[in-house]
């Protein structure tokens, strides 16, 4: 029996996952050995997709009084403020969405194992974990790697999951596959050097056409649509190229960057567009730090031109266009021959389901099968009888959906009845995917540090009365969309919903009392075409009730062929909130005391739960990275010496200060070479050259410590204990000394004069 | 093998009639006696046979389950245990057990929940440690018979085995008799090993 899982997994995991893995297990060690600053170990874990979680400081409010929680380590922390042992949330990034049947095994069972037994879909096709303890997540990551998921850059200041319309390949109305390019672009920005240095979060979006909703592209930082054009009597494959959107508190939509970006330009244009945005994108103030505040500062028109400039500097790189001949491969295959349904016996509740679940691909006899799932959530047996029928059906052709539930596709037509059936046996087949009762939230005050309002207490709540009255509803508000946000950070998606919510709080009384600020005719279609318009702040018990009146309202009165969106405009602000005014009332605590506790919480509500949130991510720069990663390969180094290896010893103490004189020099020039040769060359010219690697006492001793041990590693052979344990010792001195002079460079107190510092960047 | 995060579950007795949303309640009443030790409440009660409500501590969680559509409440070892796999497997049944009872006293229920004792699931939550094969079983078979004696005394009873591979270890316990959760309690502090 294995002792561990990197020893049961063995060879299954593919070697890149496994080292990135050891090194995450060491950096966890270094932390508890307080080897790793811990504002440096939280976004190191945030980019392993390692999320914080609320009442994650060690205290919580009861309702009564705030208690201390009970939590195994005392004083250990893993971010600001977050104690150790308290659980967490896991983020697994998805790309594109795409799933197959042995990875929602694995789901399934790390969901019951680390988690608590469900799998969470989120509005960005990721699935997350919550309650999740982070001396499992090494673990958790190695049985992922071992089905090809990794969970890096899932959460912190990186390029997070690329996402694209689920009915890529399938649609009827799309202009051609934009998968393969979502997963090239997704391989490509994962981990590349040029995307590690953002002031925040970047997300990329890909859609096959403009008209529907699927993509989302307008609300991304980055979002492509395909598109063709006719060149030479051939057609010529593009993007329509789209940056600076994004939700959020100050919502912004996305730019036109470029009508038409040809194929074999998306990765390098990516690659400029993160290099503009690494160089120029605000840093210190969070709140102003996504690209589309840069964009917004610089204006379209300088932002495309920085990009040109920096494109054209770019060295080519063959993953721009090793991939492009999958792009007119098959695609996915189906399991079965496509045939229709005529005549076939239809179980009870099918047709309802036929109704808003199914999708007529575009290829005949084969629709895609919409799987509804209540608030994105998934039980782990589900989610394994899932992975059965998606090899019974289908040829495991499984994607998430940012409506958060979960798409079959290739299913031949004469199998819907069984597989109605089969869905039904599991707790699968509600009806009602994409209609007004299919409600998408974030977590929210369930778990999210940022929450305010429980979102998906609401959600559940509305979920079920619209669910009850389903048949009854009119057509046209059958279609539409509601998505609730416990915040205004809106990872709920509230601003593109036709009704749409997101938590405040009020004062009444002496008491602070749940609300939603009510937004009305956000446009999900037109990839999130249009953003809605604040119209009031309700009170969270009276939500349902303003659902009700809108519906209503817009049934009563609307004219023929009317939208939603165009109903709200043509009645105007004044007049939607008129309609709601008397919903916002609170009545006084002793009348209603239900009013002053959330959906689903029976604590009377406070908001002393809510925490520093991480979705920005802390601001560490590359160079504090490189210079962690030289403390633990100084750290891997001392392993191999206690373990008799004096030879790798000495070589792993070297590469450790390469790497610590590689930080400091890349502060300088990014550009830098980055073979050995070429950092030691840099580091002399800048750092030592200029004396600014120089200690007041001990002047260029340590600089030449890094000297002597690379001289020593031109003459490789045997080495004597002493001389590899001073070779360590050495290296250990060098690294701090990189680390005082990152911290004079970044405080202003040194600085590395002009003429070696302007030759550099312009070298 | 060194047993550890093993979960027990008890079954509602049929005809339970409280709905899951109740549960809520309870154990927010029972976060804010605890003095910290329970940190959270999930709430899954819009699952379809899924966790239920569970109360979450950094120990064990405790939760109100409906995994495989049937109520029951369910215990789930999170921290390591001392002792032998014996003493360990006993440990987490008089847990749960306690558990239980507590349910069935709860006065905001009023007596709506009653457990039936002849029947209980035992699962190790760990793949690694315990995988759901026939050497796991043949390991931890006497140690969960030797466990159903010490709580049905003289009362015949059966081991029924998890086949799904793909799940985990677990090991359903089936007594012939009728046995409340009072009784199992005292069974198994008066019949030590």
């Amino acid at each position: 029996m294995s002792t561990d899982w990197k020893t049961k997994l063995g060879d299954r995991i593919a070697d890149d996952l496994g080292r990135e893995i050891d090194i995450f297990e060491t950096q966890i060690e270094l932390r508890k050995q307080g080897k790793i600053d811990e504002r440096v170990f939280a976004e190191t874990r945030l980019r392993r997709g390692i999320y914080g979680q609320r009442y994650d400081n060690g205290q919580r409010h009861d309702g009564q009084k705030i208690q201390r929680l009970k939590i195994a380590s005392t004083g250990l922390t893993k971010g600001p403020d977050t104690v150790w042992d308290a659980p967490g949330m896991m983020r697994i990034k998805v790309p594109f969405g795409g799933l197959n049947a042995e990875q929602m095994e694995t789901l399934a069972d790390l969901s019951e194992e680390y988690s608590d037994g469900i799998s969470h879909v989120t509005t960005r096709q990721d699935i997350q974990y919550h309650f999740v303890h982070i001396e499992n997540t090494p673990a958790l990551m190695r049985r992922l790697a071992a089905v090809g998921i990794t969970t890096r850059e899932a959460c912190g200041n990186v390029v997070r999951n690329v996402t694209a319309c689920p009915l890529a390949g399938i649609c009827r109305d799309e202009t051609f596959d934009v998968t393969p390019y979502a997963k090239a672009a997704s391989k490509f920005l994962l981990g590349h050097p040029d995307t590690q240095d953002f002031g925040r979060k970047f997300k990329v979006a890909f859609s096959g056409c403009a008209q529907h909703p699927c993509g989302l592209t307008s609300m991304h930082d980055m979002g492509v649509i395909a598109q063709t054009r006719s060149e030479n009597g051939g057609e010529r494959r593009g993007f329509e190229l789209y940056v600076g959107g994004g939700l959020g508190a100050v919502p912004y939509k996305a730019q036109l960057f470029d009508e038409f970006l040809p194929e074999e330009e998306l990765l390098p244009t990516a690659q400029a567009i993160a290099r503009v945005f690494a160089r120029l994108g605000e840093k210190r103030n969070r709140a102003r730090a996504r690209i589309k505040f840069l964009i917004a500062n610089l204006g379209i028109e300088k932002f495309r031109q920085l990009v040109d400039e920096e494109r054209r500097k770019l060295s080519t790189d063959p993953r721009w266009t090793a991939y492009l001949p999958d792009t007119r491969g098959p695609g996915e295959t189906p399991l079965k021959a496509g045939t229709s349904l005529n005549g076939a016996e239809r179980p009870e509740g099918f047709d309802a389901w036929h109704a808003t679940n199914v999708y007529q691909q575009r290829q005949a006899g084969y629709v895609a099968a919409t799987i509804t799932l209540p608030l994105g959530d998934i039980t782990a047996d589900q989610l394994r009888a899932l992975a059965d029928i998606a090899r019974r059906f289908v040829n495991e052709t499984v994607r998430t959906t940012v409506d958060q539930n979960i798409l079959l596709r290739w299913v031949s037509e004469t199998d819907l009845p069984e597989l109605y059936r089969a869905l039904k046996n599991i707790g699968l087949a509600d009806p009602n995917a994409g209609t007004i009762v299919d409600v998408t939230s974030c977590p929210g005050t369930d778990t999210c540090k940022l929450g305010i309002a429980s979102s998906r207490g609401l959600a559940k709540e509305l979920r079920q009365r619209l669910s009850e009255k389903s048949f009854e509803l009119d057509e046209a508000v059958k279609d539409l969309r509601i998505k609730v946000s416990g915040c205004f950070n809106s990872c709920g998606q509230h601003h593109i919903a036709d009704i749409g919510f997101y938590g405040i709080s009020r004062n009444i009384g002496g008491y602070t009392v749940p609300h939603f600020q009510v937004m009305l005719g956000g446009k999900f279609r037109d990839n999130a075409g249009a953003y809605g318009l604040a119209i009031g702040a309700v009170p969270s018990k009276r939500i349902p009730d303003v659902v009700n009146r809108v519906t209503d309202r817009y049934v009563a009165e609307r004219q023929k062929g009317e939208s939603f969106q165009d109903f709200i405009g043509r009645i105007g602000k004044k007049e939607t909130k008129a309609m709601l005014e008397d919903l916002m009332k609170v009545p006084p605590h002793e009348e209603a005391p239900s009013y002053y506790s959330d959906w689903g919480d029976p604590r009377e509500f406070t908001l002393t739960g809510m925490g520093v949130g991480e979705c920005a991510g802390e601001v560490v720069s590359a160079a504090q990275f490189t210079l962690a990663a030289s403390e633990r390969e100084i750290f891997e180094a001392q392993i191999r010496f206690d373990s008799g290896d004096l030879k790798q010893a000495a070589a792993m103490a070297y590469g450790a200060m390469l790497r610590a004189a590689e930080a400091l020099v890349r502060t300088q020039n990014y550009d830098a070479p980055s073979d050995d040769e070429g950092v030691v060359q840099e580091f002399r010219r800048l750092f030592c050259d200029t004396q600014v690697f120089y200690d007041k006492y001990a002047g260029s001793t340590f600089a030449d410590y890094f000297f002597k041990a690379r001289d020593a590693m031109q003459h490789p052979g045997a080495i004597e204990k002493g001389v590899a344990l001073q070779r360590l010792q050495e290296a250990q001195l060098f690294i701090d000394a990189a680390h005082s002079c990152y911290n004079k460079l970044a405080a202003g107190a040194t600085v590395v004069p002009a003429p070696a510092a302007s030759e550099a960047r312009s070298a | 093998m060194d047993l550890q995060r093993v979960n027990v579950k008890f079954f509602a007795a049929e005809g339970c009639a409280v709905p899951l949303d109740a549960f809520v309640g309870v154990f927010n009443s029972w976060i804010q006696g605890s003095d910290g030790e329970y940190y959270d409440l999930a709430d899954y009660g819009h699952v379809p046979a899924g966790p239920g409500v569970v109360l979450v501590a950094d120990e064990a969680n405790v939760s109100m389950d409906n995994n495989g559509d049937r109520l029951g409440l369910l215990y789930s070892r999170k921290r390591p245990l001392d002792g032998t796999n014996r003493e360990k497997l006993a440990a987490s049944v008089a847990t749960a057990l306690g558990y239980c009872r507590r349910l069935e006293e709860e006065p905001a229920l009023e007596g709506g929940v009653r457990f039936r004792g002849d029947e209980a699931l035992i699962i190790v939550n760990d793949r690694l440690g315990a995988p759901n094969n026939d050497e796991t079983f043949s390991i931890l078979k006497p140690e969960i018979e030797a466990l159903a004696k010490r709580l049905y005394g003289g009362a015949p009873f059966v081991l029924e085995r998890e086949l799904d591979q793909r799940k985990r270890f677990a090991v359903r316990v089936k007594a012939a008799a009728h046995f409340s959760i009072k009784a199992l309690m005292e069974s198994l502090r008066k019949n030590v090993n």
